[in-house]
């Protein structure tokens, strides 16, 4: 880990948030979701708590398109993640989407990263300049 | 953080979360449209119908799928109320995908002249599951108590097979062969017109049902006397994605073969006691139902009329018993020369008539024509002795069933009394001017000479 700033669209992200301690997540600029397999939540970071308005501890352990997340439920996110996991195939893939965090929509590009070496996936969200 | 600000925070949070988790689509927009809040279910659902990768105006998200929204609420002239309660928005965002929506129920609320309240909600599984109970509903209600031996097929808007119970095979003999196929397949060759077909469904939507009774084929080519009741489903229009779905129910029964087939000598009331062949009545029935449905689906029917020559010198030579030998034979060459659909009918002493739908005069003569040959071709035997005779034939068309069945009569007969008067073992067809004396009278006026 060095201290240059990981940034959104960095090619090789997922392996550099694998190796972040939480407290590191907390300082990125951008929103971390990760997720295992049963899509439990299991990675919730201060930017995407702040955003939201939920503390990791309402979050942490809950299924994400179904009580985390409900508005990625839908082919455009959650169906791409079973894909890749059916298929088991890499997923990296940058979507505009719109969030609706405490209840305002926003613009925002969602990252979507799922690996099938790797036990955590990722929705990575950054919030689009208005 | 105070006791009570902490505690503020967390109420705060927990209601966020609340609308986080609700199960429905929830917006709140300006009267023009431009959201101020939703929730994440509102977000699922609209995101795959934006065009533009936003949501900042609900109108403008779901004008693909439901353009009107927009004039309905600037339309609505209450300063508040209720704009539209669960309307049904049918979406296309097919793309064969899982999870894709395909029915969402739209509730608007104008909160004040400047604001509204939208519930969204997928309500695709729902209304199949709706429709499937109903359709199970008519089904049940279609099966009359008592039945022996049935079969039940799904039928499309076109009245092509779409679906059948196992019973099928045990009925019919057919199988997974029947996909698609019309539902004329359980009727033997030529019982049934592709008008037929049409009429019956259209019957079917306008009573409710469509009953008839005959004979019937199986896979194996051979007969049976059966029932057929066709009666359409409800929500039959097609969902999105699933087009050729059920639209009629068909009951093919089996009544048995205590009916006398093959002479179909099952009820007096409508069969001709000598010769088999319908009697008056039944002739008079078809004509009605069948005129009655060229007016609606207008298509020509064809009358015909035919008389044996001269018999009443076959009745002087070979008496009563050899009269009768004679009409019956006449009976079975007019069996052998019509469609299983054409009603052939003994309407008087040596007189019969021949109703066959769909047909036009180029056809009717075609077929009286090859009638005359065939009588004319083959004699009778009386006493061991052939008996030579031919018959004279009058054709009237009904091009869409007006005038009814008399008037349909009328000119047949007109027609028959050309054809006598011109030396008889011949057709001939009614056309305009021509006189409407009876047959009979040129008959007995010959046996008068």
């Amino acid at each position: 880990m060095t201290d240059t700033p990981i940034a959104f669209d960095a090619p090789d992200l997922a392996d550099r948030l694998a190796q972040c301690t939480p407290e590191q997540l907390d300082t990125l600029g951008f929103g971390v979701i990760g997720f295992g397999a049963d899509t439990h939540v299991t990675l919730y970071n201060a930017f995407e708590s702040q955003a939201a308005g939920l503390s990791p501890q309402r979050v942490l352990g809950q299924p994400l398109f179904t009580n985390v997340a409900p508005c990625m439920n839908n082919f455009m996110v959650a169906q791409r993640f079973e894909d890749a996991q059916e298929e088991n195939s890499v997923l990296d893939a940058t979507i505009d989407y719109v969030l609706t965090l405490r209840m305002r929509p926003v613009k925002v590009a969602l990252r979507l990263l799922a690996n099938p070496d790797a036990a955590t996936r990722y929705v990575l969200v950054q919030r689009q300049p208005r | 953080m105070t006791p009570d600000l902490a505690q503020l925070g967390a109420e705060h949070e927990a209601l966020i979360q609340f609308l986080y988790l609700a199960p429905v689509g929830l917006v709140q927009a300006d009267i023009h449209g431009e959201v101020a809040m939703m929730n994440p279910v509102a977000a699922q659902l609209l995101m795959p119908l934006s065009r533009n990768g936003g949501l900042d105006n609900l109108f403008v998200a779901l004008e693909g799928v439901a353009p009107e929204l927009r004039s309905v609420v600037a339309g609505h002239a209450e300063p508040s109320g209720r704009v539209c309660d669960g309307l049904h928005v049918y979406l296309n965002a097919g793309q064969g995908a899982k999870r894709v929506p395909q029915i969402l129920a739209l509730t608007l609320l104008k909160l004040d002249p400047e604001r509204v309240m939208a519930v969204i909600s997928d309500i695709t599984e729902q209304v199949r599951r709706e429709r499937r109970l109903r359709q199970n509903d008519a089904w049940l209600n279609a099966i009359l108590a008592g039945v022996k031996d049935y079969a039940l097929v799904s039928l499309d808007l076109q009245g092509r097979v779409c679906d059948w119970n196992p019973s099928i095979e045990r009925v019919t003999g057919f199988g997974q062969d029947l996909l698609g196929q019309p539902y004329t397949v359980f009727y033997p060759l030529d019982a049934m017109t592709p008008e037929h077909r049409q009429d019956r469904l259209r019957e079917a939507d306008a009573n409710g049902w469509s009953l008839d009774e005959g004979r019937r084929l199986r896979a194996d080519g051979s007969l049976y006397w059966g029932s057929s009741l066709i009666a359409p489903l409800p929500d039959r229009d097609p969902l999105p994605g699933d087009d050729a779905g059920p639209a009629y129910c068909l009951i093919l029964r089996d009544i048995g073969d205590q009916h006398g087939l093959p002479e179909r000598g099952h009820d007096d009331a409508i069969l001709d006691h000598l010769t088999g062949l319908a009697n008056r009545r039944a002739l008079f029935e078809a004509a009605g139902r069948e005129l009655g449905r060229s007016s609606v689906a207008p298509r020509p029917t064809a009358l015909l009329m035919i008389d044996a020559d001269h018999f009443k010198s076959i009745n002087d030579r070979h008496g009563h018993p050899g009269g009768d030998i004679v009409l019956r034979h006449l009976a079975g060459l007019l069996g052998e020369n019509f469609r299983e659909v054409d009603v052939v009918a003994r309407i008087g002493g040596e007189e019969f008539a021949v109703l066959l739908p769909s047909t036009d005069l180029a056809r009717a003569l075609a077929v009286a024509e090859r009638l005359r040959a065939s009588v004319a071709a083959h004699p009778a035997t009386v006493d061991g002795q052939p008996v030579a005779y031919t018959v004279s034939t009058g054709i009237a068309i009904a091009p869409d069933g007006e005038g009814g069945i008399d008037r349909l009569l009328a000119r047949a007969d007109a027609a028959l009394y050309a054809a006598k008067r011109a030396g008889r073992n011949r057709v001939d067809h009614w056309r305009a001017g021509m006189d409407t004396h009876s047959a009979h009278q040129q008959e007995d006026a010959d046996a008068a000479a």
